[in-house]
């Protein structure tokens, strides 16, 4: 989906020292719950035979996709595309917690607030751009290895970062119709990243196959926008009794 | 250029006489001033600027403020330690502020000590209480019986008035634990506590053991990173594969403790190939011309008996090293306090660097100049002289470690000296923002010697460990509700304010010392109203304006008369020269040259306890912060993969690791990235306080294992000497 910005990150691998200062930044910035993170360090671990070794870390969090599949499985419309940044957003009043979206994105970027009942994860601090402030992850960044902005223009931080790479690689990830993700997270000066650790195949349950044939267009159609917030309410406690069975 | 240091740690202010004053203290009236200056909206929101205290780096801070409460922090990109960014620990500092253990008022003991049973108390009794048992004791044993310790802090200058004006010579810190191998050997070579870093240039480092990644200096960090990035070649010795490694070109496993053989190796190839700067260096360096004879036994080929490091590795080195000149950097290291020898690892350190040259070059990668050149002339309020003090001090300085400085101490030693009451048994002990029971060597002896203690008195924001066992804790206000003295660093004189009002009723260290002062009748030391008035009488005489400082977050002072810089290389030596050889250790018995020392080894069956840091914590005072503890790493021992094999033991086991004076179980972590002859375990972890909800049992402490041994000259714990044996818990 075209945009009229694309923000995307890009992750000089070869910068990260995994001190983990995004991470708090993140968290506090966003108030985050002390058991859930919206954005990660993925350790590769000591790689190689002693004394030659390697280890590399790879932070990353919500790729920003251009075609994301989060957006697609969302009974509620709350998971959508910003048509203006390119950023991938939940609008946690239509969030109905169902956690669809946490099983579909293959980069397993976001996390079920079970505490909120809501679905959070990276929102690119869009409250911070709307006042010309880098990502909090970015913004204290002591490797200088998170870089952010937008990647339609060709001279941002990001851009340069990207175009002055040594190397770069992009986790693009091909869905069971076809289509690529599209992801807007780009790594650059590093090893490429294990597939076997990120991206993941998503999950497609049956019960999603089935609130996506029958639910999805009779909350659309059936119901009245002016509904939506009754309706919200009634799926919310529907699903939580359904976790509950679950688990 | 920007230039890295600690340099504004260890100076002392003059001591000068005048009036008194005494008012009351007043709420800090911060919100006004920032509200006139524009910063904060009529709704209360805004940012305002003071500094960082999560650990002693000191970065500037910009602090967003929501009706009334702080919600986020950010680097201050105008100051030089943090320029925008801030580590974990910087950036999790709001719950230092909002910990739900914070201790925000006075607490008085009731139960058994470590018993942690306490009452709330007013400032007036829990004050009164401290002044009189300090008066009891002074009237009754010699005010010498009152020992004192503090962590560095900014208020550490009216501390030192408290301890020094109620006559006391005990005072403890947290230096020899740390860096007093460092700063010796320094002060001894060059003549200053703590050479600069300028990364502008560097084409090669070389780090010995100084994990810059993981012991992070936010802008030196960054600037490292920047460096490695441009593609200057970093070498680094480690026993242990760490992230620091992990970004390095070269990592060098060296054995525990031979650092110094490896150095001295280096020199010798340098000195003997003549490929270093020798033809200018001789001016300025003492002994450079006998360093060929001197070093001659320390060959690359000894040095890989002692280090099992190659020849041709340490060969090889040598000779990129002196290649790169003043684009060479050898870090002169932070917490130095390894082994024994250490000293020595250091001494070699500042010789290395002298011989290539790049401490004399304006574009030097190692900034050997007097700080004094850069000082900004702050004043203080006036003060009587102090009391004579004719007791010995308890730490054996100087009367056993005659070339450890007084302001550096042996910490360890007077634990020591508070169990065996010799050379006279001390009866107080006050401790502010400090952690002994878990930063000193050997844990079971620190809580027997406080076991002797008629009295201690902790202060603090949280119930560490230490105040856990205090019969008073004085609550102090943290970091972002307080004042303390202001702080230069590159020239600019930077401000650390409150940006929230004290929550309960914590106190700043201003405060709590001059009530304690006046109440021991030493008001004269603390002559200042409140809190801004001492700020107010430090900027009087450059004539600088509180309320332009506490608007901006520091001010610049106005430029110097005489303005230009000596290009005389003049060192603060007794030779004005850098000693590499040392008339001042020689007479004192020592070595005048960088020598080997050989450390002891494990016995078989044993392994080198090691210490280190993490990226996540500050030493033993930040695990209880909930954000941190988000983000750390499982505590685990670390042990060789190979090794653990061939014991039985796999990742994830419950080990008990035990030395002669502890044993503490942990959970191992069997991994590639250390020798096999080491373990290692992360500090400050194994809490003993249950006041600490979020940190308490989790991990074990190394301080249960580490046995004590101090270093001579330099008075520094060996903390990384201890052996310890490892088997299935």
């Amino acid at each position: 989906m075209a945009t009229k910005k694309r923000y995307g990150f890009v992750i000089d691998v070869s910068r990260c020292i995994d001190c983990r200062a995004c991470l708090v930044a993140c968290s506090v910035e966003n108030q985050v719950g002390m058991k859930y993170t919206r954005i990660w360090v993925r350790d590769l671990g000591v790689k190689g035979d002693y004394p030659h070794l390697e280890r590399t870390f790879v932070p990353y969090n919500c790729m920003h996709c251009d075609n994301p599949p989060c957006t697609q499985v969302c009974v509620s419309g709350a998971t959508y595309k910003d048509a203006d940044t390119g950023l991938v957003l939940v609008d946690q009043e239509a969030c109905i917690g169902c956690g669809y979206c946490v099983d579909a994105c293959p980069y397993s970027a976001r996390y079920l607030d079970r505490e909120r009942g809501v679905v959070d994860k990276c929102t690119g601090c869009i409250q911070r751009l709307q006042v010309n402030q880098q990502p909090a992850c970015v913004a204290t960044c002591v490797g200088r290895a998170r870089m952010f902005g937008d990647l339609n223009d060709p001279n941002s931080e990001a851009s340069l970062a990207l175009k002055n790479a040594d190397t770069v690689q992009r986790l693009d990830y091909e869905l069971p119709d076809g289509t690529h993700t599209g992801p807007n997270v780009y790594f650059i000066n590093g090893e490429v990243m294990d597939p076997a650790v990120l991206p993941r195949e998503p999950k497609y349950t049956t019960a999603e196959t089935a609130w996506r044939r029958l639910l999805i267009p009779a909350v659309v159609a059936g119901i009245g926008l002016s509904f939506l917030g009754q309706a919200t309410f009634f799926t919310k406690q529907l699903l939580e009794g359904e976790k509950e069975f679950e688990e | 250029m920007t230039e890295f240091s600690r340099r504004d740690f260890l100076k002392l202010s003059g001591v000068t006489m005048g009036a008194v004053m005494l008012n009351q203290f007043l709420p800090p009236p911060v919100a006004e001033a920032a509200r006139r200056a524009g910063q904060i909206a009529a709704d209360g929101d805004g940012y305002l600027t003071t500094m960082c205290e999560m650990c002693v780096w000191r970065c500037g801070v910009r602090a967003k403020v929501s009706k009334g409460r702080v919600v986020k922090l950010e680097g201050n990109p105008d100051h030089p330690h943090s320029l925008g960014k801030l580590c974990a620990r910087g950036q999790s500092g709001i719950m230092t502020t909002y910990d739900p253990d914070r201790v925000l008022y006075p607490l008085i003991r009731v139960g058994q000590r470590g018993e942690g049973k306490f009452r709330r108390a007013s400032w007036e009794e829990a004050l009164d209480l401290v002044a009189g048992k300090m008066q009891e004791i002074k009237d009754k044993y010699g005010p010498e019986a009152m020992v004192f310790s503090s962590t560095h802090n900014l208020s550490q200058v009216q501390f030192e008035n408290l301890l020094s004006g109620y006559g006391s010579p005990n005072y403890g810190t947290q230096r020899s634990l740390c860096f007093n191998s460092m700063v010796t050997a320094f002060l001894l070579t060059y003549g200053i506590e703590e050479p600069a870093r300028n990364y502008d240039n560097v084409k090669y480092i070389l780090l010995v053991g100084r994990n810059l990644t993981e012991a992070i200096s936010t802008s030196e960090t960054t600037a490292l990173m920047d460096a490695v990035a441009r593609g200057a070649k970093l070498v680094y010795l480690d026993p242990r594969f760490t992230k620091t490694a992990a970004k390095a070109t070269e990592w060098i496993p060296i054995r525990p403790g031979t650092d110094s053989a490896f150095l001295l190796a280096m020199i010798h190839v340098i000195v003997t190939e003549r490929i270093g700067d020798c033809d200018f260096v001789q001016q300025h360096v003492l002994g450079c011309e006998d360093l060929p004879t001197a070093m001659a036994e320390y060959t690359p080929e000894w040095a890989e008996t002692k280090t099992g490091v190659p020849a041709d590795t340490i060969r090889r080195i040598a000779r990129e090293f002196a290649a790169a000149k003043r684009f060479a950097l050898a870090h002169p290291g932070w917490r130095t306090s390894n082994f024994i020898n250490s000293f020595q690892t250091e001494r070699a350190i500042a010789t290395l660097n002298a011989i290539v040259g790049n401490v004399f070059e304006p574009n030097g990668c190692l900034i050997a100049s007097s700080p004094e050149a850069g000082g900004v002339p702050l004043g203080k309020p006036p003060q009587p002289p102090y009391p004579r003090t004719a007791a010995q001090r308890l730490d054996g300085v100087p009367w056993k470690y005659p070339l450890v400085p007084l302001k550096l101490g042996v910490f360890q030693e007077m634990r020591d000296a508070i169990l065996t009451g010799q050379p006279y048994q001390a009866r107080g002990w006050f401790i502010a923002r400090q952690n002994p029971v878990q930063s000193l060597p050997d844990r079971a002896r620190t809580l027997e010697a406080m076991g002797k203690l008629d009295f201690i008195v902790a202060i603090d924001v949280i119930l560490n460990d230490t105040a856990w066992f205090a019969d008073v804790v004085l609550p102090e206000a943290s970091y972002l509700e307080r004042y303390d003295p202001l702080a230069v660093v590159g020239g600019k004189i930077f401000i650390r304010q409150p940006v929230i009002e004290p929550q309960g009723e914590g106190r700043s260290a201003l405060w709590i010392y001059k009530q304690l002062g006046q109440r021991l009748g030493l008001g004269d030391y603390f002559q200042y109203a409140d809190e801004e008035d001492y700020l107010r009488q430090q900027l009087a005489p450059l004539g600088l304006d509180l309320e332009q400082l506490k608007q901006k977050g520091y001010v610049e002072p106005p430029p110097k008369a005489d303005g230009g810089e000596t290009k005389d290389y003049v060192f603060n030596t007794p030779t004005g020269k850098i000693e590499v050889y040392s008339d001042t250790l020689a007479k004192a018995g020592f070595s005048g040259w960088p020598t080997w020392e050989e450390p002891p080894a494990p016995a078989p069956g044993e392994f080198y306890l090691l210490t280190g840091k993490v990226a996540q914590h500050t030493q033993f005072a930040t695990q209880n912060n909930q954000y941190l503890h988000k983000v750390q790493d499982d505590p685990r021992l670390w042990m060789n993969v190979d090794k653990a094999k061939g014991m039985g033991l796999s990742d994830g086991d419950l080990v008990e690791v035990a030395s002669s004076v502890g044993k503490v179980n942990v959970r191992l972590l069997a991994t590639q990235a250390i020798r096999s002859d080491c373990v290692y375990m992360t500090p400050g972890f194994g809490h003993v306080s249950k006041g600490l909800n979020t940190a308490y049992g989790v991990g074990a402490s190394s301080s249960v294992l580490h046995l004590t041994f101090t270093d001579p000259i330099s008075g520094g714990q060996a903390l990384s000497q201890t052996c310890v044996t490892v088997k299935k818990a």
